[in-house]
Protein backbone atom coordinates (compact mmCIF):
# COMPACT_ATOMS: atom_id res chain seq x y z
CA UNK A 1 0.00 0.00 0.00
CA UNK A 2 1.21 3.22 -0.82
CA UNK A 3 1.06 6.07 1.80
CA UNK A 4 0.26 3.51 4.08
CA UNK A 5 1.59 5.59 7.34
CA UNK A 6 -0.49 8.45 5.76
CA UNK A 7 -3.38 6.28 5.71
CA UNK A 8 -3.12 4.57 9.09
CA UNK A 9 -2.56 7.87 10.46
CA UNK A 10 -5.54 9.44 9.73
CA UNK A 11 -7.84 6.04 10.16
CA UNK A 12 -6.29 5.76 13.72
CA UNK A 13 -7.66 9.90 14.34
CA UNK A 14 -10.69 8.60 13.34
CA UNK A 15 -11.14 5.73 15.40
CA UNK A 16 -9.16 7.58 18.61
CA UNK A 17 -11.75 10.30 18.22
CA UNK A 18 -14.77 8.24 17.94
CA UNK A 19 -14.15 6.20 20.75
CA UNK A 20 -13.51 9.57 23.38
CA UNK A 21 -17.01 10.25 21.64
CA UNK A 22 -19.00 6.96 23.00
CA UNK A 23 -16.97 6.96 26.36
CA UNK A 24 -17.26 9.97 27.32
CA UNK A 25 -21.05 10.66 28.00
CA UNK A 26 -21.09 6.44 29.20
CA UNK A 27 -18.43 7.85 31.83
CA UNK A 28 -20.34 10.72 32.65
CA UNK A 29 -24.04 9.14 33.25
CA UNK A 30 -21.89 6.58 35.70
CA UNK A 31 -20.68 9.34 37.88
CA UNK A 32 -23.81 10.77 37.63
CA UNK A 33 -25.74 7.98 39.42
CA UNK A 34 -22.98 7.00 41.57
CA UNK A 35 -23.46 10.81 42.99
CA UNK A 36 -26.83 10.57 42.87
CA UNK A 37 -26.64 7.15 44.61
CA UNK A 38 -24.52 8.61 47.49
CA UNK A 39 -27.18 11.05 48.18
CA UNK A 40 -29.39 8.43 48.79
CA UNK A 41 -27.33 6.38 51.06
CA UNK A 42 -26.79 9.61 52.95
CA UNK A 43 -30.24 10.46 53.54
CA UNK A 44 -31.46 6.95 54.35
CA UNK A 45 -28.20 6.29 56.86
CA UNK A 46 -28.98 7.51 60.37
CA UNK A 47 -27.25 10.26 62.18
CA UNK A 48 -24.75 8.88 64.41
CA UNK A 49 -23.92 12.17 65.93
CA UNK A 50 -27.63 12.64 66.97
CA UNK A 51 -28.21 11.88 70.75
CA UNK A 52 -29.36 9.18 72.51
CA UNK A 53 -32.83 9.98 73.86
CA UNK A 54 -36.17 7.65 75.15
CA UNK A 55 -38.27 10.14 73.88
CA UNK A 56 -40.05 8.86 70.76
CA UNK B 1 -55.07 12.95 20.68
CA UNK B 2 -53.03 11.61 17.61
CA UNK B 3 -50.02 8.73 18.75
CA UNK B 4 -47.62 10.66 17.24
CA UNK B 5 -48.01 14.12 18.88
CA UNK B 6 -48.76 12.32 22.08
CA UNK B 7 -45.25 10.40 21.68
CA UNK B 8 -43.56 13.93 20.95
CA UNK B 9 -45.26 15.22 24.17
CA UNK B 10 -44.24 12.25 26.38
CA UNK B 11 -40.39 12.46 25.07
CA UNK B 12 -40.35 15.74 26.39
CA UNK B 13 -40.89 14.35 30.04
CA UNK B 14 -37.22 13.47 31.47
CA UNK B 15 -38.10 10.59 32.81
CA UNK B 16 -39.46 8.90 29.82
CA UNK B 17 -36.49 10.36 27.12
CA UNK B 18 -33.98 8.76 29.29
CA UNK B 19 -35.85 5.34 29.18
CA UNK B 20 -36.17 5.71 25.66
CA UNK B 21 -32.25 7.18 25.18
CA UNK B 22 -31.25 4.23 27.11
CA UNK B 23 -33.09 1.27 25.27
CA UNK B 24 -32.03 2.70 21.34
CA UNK B 25 -28.49 4.45 22.12
CA UNK B 26 -26.86 0.86 21.95
CA UNK B 27 -29.27 -0.42 18.72
CA UNK B 28 -27.52 2.99 16.68
CA UNK B 29 -24.59 2.40 17.93
CA UNK B 30 -24.29 -1.13 17.12
CA UNK B 31 -26.04 -0.40 13.64
CA UNK B 32 -23.10 2.18 12.95
CA UNK B 33 -20.59 0.04 13.75
CA UNK B 34 -21.76 -3.24 11.15
CA UNK B 35 -22.39 -0.47 8.31
CA UNK B 36 -18.87 1.75 8.61
CA UNK B 37 -17.10 -1.66 9.07
CA UNK B 38 -18.74 -3.20 5.98
CA UNK B 39 -17.98 0.52 4.40
CA UNK B 40 -14.33 0.63 5.55
CA UNK B 41 -13.38 -2.77 4.16
CA UNK B 42 -15.02 -1.93 1.12
CA UNK B 43 -13.08 1.69 1.66
CA UNK B 44 -9.46 -0.56 2.36
CA UNK B 45 -9.39 -3.45 0.64
CA UNK B 46 -12.02 -3.80 -2.20
CA UNK B 47 -11.77 -0.27 -4.32
CA UNK B 48 -8.79 -0.03 -6.48
CA UNK B 49 -5.83 2.57 -5.49
CA UNK B 50 -6.50 5.92 -7.30
CA UNK B 51 -4.29 6.39 -10.46
CA UNK B 52 -3.17 9.74 -9.08
CA UNK B 53 -3.12 9.82 -5.41
CA UNK B 54 -2.61 6.01 -5.16
CA UNK B 55 -3.81 4.57 -1.86
CA UNK B 56 -3.79 8.05 -0.02
CA UNK B 57 -6.67 8.79 -1.33
CA UNK B 58 -8.39 6.23 0.80
CA UNK B 59 -8.45 9.01 3.67
CA UNK B 60 -11.36 10.74 1.90
CA UNK B 61 -13.77 7.82 3.17
CA UNK B 62 -13.34 9.08 6.77
CA UNK B 63 -12.80 12.66 5.37
CA UNK B 64 -15.62 13.18 3.26
CA UNK B 65 -18.51 11.83 5.78
CA UNK B 66 -17.00 13.44 8.78
CA UNK B 67 -16.49 16.93 6.87
CA UNK B 68 -20.55 16.62 6.22
CA UNK B 69 -21.12 15.56 9.64
CA UNK B 70 -19.45 18.46 11.17
CA UNK B 71 -22.15 20.82 9.08
CA UNK B 72 -25.13 18.79 9.48
CA UNK B 73 -24.55 18.28 13.15
CA UNK B 74 -24.53 22.21 13.11
CA UNK B 75 -27.03 22.89 11.39
CA UNK B 76 -29.45 20.60 13.75
CA UNK B 77 -28.06 22.21 16.93
CA UNK B 78 -29.06 25.65 15.62
CA UNK B 79 -32.29 24.27 14.35
CA UNK B 80 -32.70 22.39 17.85
CA UNK B 81 -31.41 25.71 19.84
CA UNK B 82 -34.25 27.76 17.56
CA UNK B 83 -37.10 25.17 18.91
CA UNK B 84 -35.62 25.64 22.09
CA UNK B 85 -35.70 29.68 21.72
CA UNK B 86 -38.85 29.85 20.44
CA UNK B 87 -40.90 27.69 22.20
CA UNK B 88 -39.14 26.82 25.57
CA UNK B 89 -38.71 22.98 25.04
CA UNK B 90 -36.26 21.80 27.60
CA UNK B 91 -35.75 18.89 25.65
CA UNK B 92 -34.37 20.66 22.79
CA UNK B 93 -32.02 22.76 24.82
CA UNK B 94 -30.48 19.57 26.11
CA UNK B 95 -30.26 18.10 22.44
CA UNK B 96 -29.04 21.15 20.77
CA UNK B 97 -26.23 21.29 23.38
CA UNK B 98 -25.73 17.10 23.22
CA UNK B 99 -24.76 18.10 19.40
CA UNK B 100 -22.22 20.40 20.08
CA UNK B 101 -19.32 18.12 21.08
CA UNK B 102 -20.15 15.47 18.31
CA UNK B 103 -20.23 18.08 16.03
CA UNK B 104 -16.55 19.60 17.35
CA UNK B 105 -15.51 15.80 17.22
CA UNK B 106 -16.13 15.01 13.21
CA UNK B 107 -14.82 18.65 12.45
CA UNK B 108 -11.52 17.77 14.41
CA UNK B 109 -11.04 14.67 12.27
CA UNK B 110 -12.10 16.59 9.05
CA UNK B 111 -8.88 18.85 9.63
CA UNK B 112 -6.91 16.31 11.40
CA UNK B 113 -7.28 13.64 8.09
CA UNK B 114 -7.48 16.64 5.83
CA UNK B 115 -4.26 17.98 7.11
CA UNK B 116 -3.08 14.16 6.74
CA UNK B 117 -4.33 13.74 3.47
CA UNK B 118 -2.67 16.95 2.43
CA UNK B 119 1.41 16.51 3.39
CA UNK B 120 1.69 13.46 0.50
CA UNK B 121 -0.51 15.28 -2.10
CA UNK B 122 -0.10 18.86 -1.48
CA UNK B 123 3.71 19.11 0.18
CA UNK B 124 2.20 20.65 3.43
CA UNK B 125 0.16 20.00 6.61
CA UNK B 126 -1.67 23.45 6.40
CA UNK B 127 -2.13 26.13 4.59
CA UNK B 128 -4.72 28.92 4.63
CA UNK B 129 -7.08 28.04 2.41
CA UNK B 130 -10.63 29.55 2.27
CA UNK B 131 -12.12 25.63 2.90
CA UNK B 132 -9.44 24.80 5.52
CA UNK B 133 -9.71 28.12 7.35
CA UNK B 134 -13.69 27.89 7.42
CA UNK B 135 -13.82 24.66 8.78
CA UNK B 136 -11.27 25.82 11.38
CA UNK B 137 -13.59 28.93 12.20
CA UNK B 138 -16.48 26.38 12.77
CA UNK B 139 -14.53 24.24 14.54
CA UNK B 140 -13.72 27.30 17.20
CA UNK B 141 -17.76 27.99 17.07
CA UNK B 142 -18.32 24.48 18.33
CA UNK B 143 -15.70 25.51 20.94
CA UNK B 144 -17.41 28.62 21.54
CA UNK B 145 -20.91 26.97 22.00
CA UNK B 146 -19.63 23.99 24.43
CA UNK B 147 -17.59 27.18 26.57
CA UNK B 148 -20.43 29.67 26.52
CA UNK B 149 -22.41 26.44 28.16
CA UNK B 150 -20.32 25.52 30.46
CA UNK B 151 -19.62 29.10 31.70
CA UNK B 152 -22.79 30.02 33.18
CA UNK B 153 -24.18 28.10 36.07
CA UNK B 154 -28.03 28.15 35.05
CA UNK B 155 -28.53 25.72 32.76
CA UNK B 156 -31.45 27.07 30.66
CA UNK B 157 -29.59 30.41 30.76
CA UNK B 158 -26.44 28.79 29.54
CA UNK B 159 -28.68 26.73 26.90
CA UNK B 160 -30.51 30.09 25.82
CA UNK B 161 -27.13 31.70 25.39
CA UNK B 162 -25.27 29.37 23.85
CA UNK B 163 -27.93 28.49 21.40
CA UNK B 164 -28.04 31.79 20.63
CA UNK B 165 -24.54 31.61 19.00
CA UNK B 166 -25.14 28.57 17.02
CA UNK B 167 -27.86 30.42 15.37
CA UNK B 168 -25.66 33.00 14.43
CA UNK B 169 -23.44 30.57 13.81
CA UNK B 170 -25.39 29.06 10.97
CA UNK B 171 -24.18 32.24 8.69
CA UNK B 172 -21.01 30.05 8.49
CA UNK B 173 -22.13 26.87 6.85
CA UNK B 174 -22.97 28.14 3.21
CA UNK B 175 -19.48 30.22 3.23
CA UNK B 176 -17.54 26.66 4.34
CA UNK B 177 -19.66 24.94 1.55
CA UNK B 178 -18.92 27.80 -1.28
CA UNK B 179 -15.45 28.58 -0.64
CA UNK B 180 -14.32 26.14 -3.08
CA UNK B 181 -16.39 28.47 -5.48
CA UNK B 182 -15.77 32.03 -4.19
CA UNK B 183 -12.02 31.92 -3.83
CA UNK B 184 -9.33 30.24 -5.77
CA UNK B 185 -8.91 27.43 -3.42
CA UNK B 186 -5.69 24.65 -2.74
CA UNK B 187 -8.82 22.40 -1.81
CA UNK B 188 -10.07 20.67 -4.79
CA UNK B 189 -14.04 21.83 -5.75
CA UNK B 190 -17.12 19.28 -5.39
CA UNK B 191 -16.54 15.49 -6.53
CA UNK B 192 -19.44 14.09 -5.19
CA UNK B 193 -23.12 15.06 -5.41
CA UNK B 194 -25.84 13.66 -4.03
CA UNK B 195 -28.40 14.84 -6.68
CA UNK B 196 -26.58 15.61 -9.69
CA UNK B 197 -23.59 13.45 -11.58
CA UNK B 198 -20.18 13.29 -9.74
CA UNK B 199 -16.75 13.19 -10.91
CA UNK B 200 -15.75 10.15 -9.19
CA UNK B 201 -16.00 7.04 -10.44
CA UNK B 202 -19.11 4.45 -9.57
CA UNK B 203 -17.00 1.98 -8.25
CA UNK B 204 -15.34 4.12 -5.70
CA UNK B 205 -18.77 5.53 -4.45
CA UNK B 206 -20.52 3.05 -2.90
CA UNK B 207 -18.15 2.28 0.46
CA UNK B 208 -18.18 6.36 0.63
CA UNK B 209 -22.39 5.76 0.90
CA UNK B 210 -21.85 3.25 3.66
CA UNK B 211 -19.35 5.74 5.99
CA UNK B 212 -21.90 8.29 5.33
CA UNK B 213 -24.76 6.37 6.55
CA UNK B 214 -22.74 4.75 9.04
CA UNK B 215 -21.42 8.13 10.65
CA UNK B 216 -25.14 9.71 10.82
CA UNK B 217 -26.04 6.15 12.94
CA UNK B 218 -23.59 6.94 15.12
CA UNK B 219 -24.41 10.48 15.71
CA UNK B 220 -28.20 9.65 16.87
CA UNK B 221 -26.85 6.99 19.42
CA UNK B 222 -23.94 9.92 20.58
CA UNK B 223 -27.17 11.98 20.43
CA UNK B 224 -29.29 9.61 22.66
CA UNK B 225 -26.38 9.52 25.38
CA UNK B 226 -25.05 12.46 25.56
CA UNK B 227 -28.75 13.81 25.80
CA UNK B 228 -29.18 11.60 27.92
CA UNK B 229 -26.23 12.52 31.07
CA UNK B 230 -27.49 16.21 30.06
CA UNK B 231 -30.83 14.95 31.18
CA UNK B 232 -29.98 12.87 34.27
CA UNK B 233 -27.41 16.33 35.57
CA UNK B 234 -29.79 18.22 35.07
CA UNK B 235 -32.90 16.32 36.77
CA UNK B 236 -30.11 14.74 39.50
CA UNK B 237 -32.05 15.87 42.40
CA UNK B 238 -35.68 14.54 41.35
CA UNK B 239 -37.03 11.32 42.67
CA UNK B 240 -36.56 9.26 39.10
CA UNK B 241 -33.24 9.70 39.36
CA UNK B 242 -32.63 8.61 43.17
CA UNK B 243 -34.61 5.44 42.18
CA UNK B 244 -33.12 4.87 38.92
CA UNK B 245 -29.75 5.31 40.74
CA UNK B 246 -30.58 3.04 43.63
CA UNK B 247 -32.11 0.19 41.40
CA UNK B 248 -30.25 0.04 38.06
CA UNK B 249 -26.53 1.80 39.33
CA UNK B 250 -24.68 -1.27 38.45
CA UNK B 251 -25.15 -1.48 34.82
CA UNK B 252 -26.45 2.38 34.62
CA UNK B 253 -24.41 3.33 31.20
CA UNK B 254 -25.96 0.55 29.04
Amino acid sequence: MSYQNYVVAAYAVFFVVLLWDFLAPRIGIRQLLKTAKTRVTRQTKPDKNEPLTRES
Amino acid sequence: MNPVVRWFHQLGSPPYFDRFAARWAPWAYALAVLVMAYGLWGALFNVPADYQQGDSFRILYIHVPSAWMSLFVFALMAFYAAIALIWRIKLCEILAMACAPIGAAFTLITLATGSIWGKPMWGTWWDWDPRLTTELVLLFLYFGVIGLYHAIDDRRAAARAAGLLAIVGVALLPVIRYSVVWWNSLHQGQTISLFGKSTMDASMIQPLIWMIVGTKLWFIGSLLMRARADNLRREIGKDWVRQLAASNAGDNAR
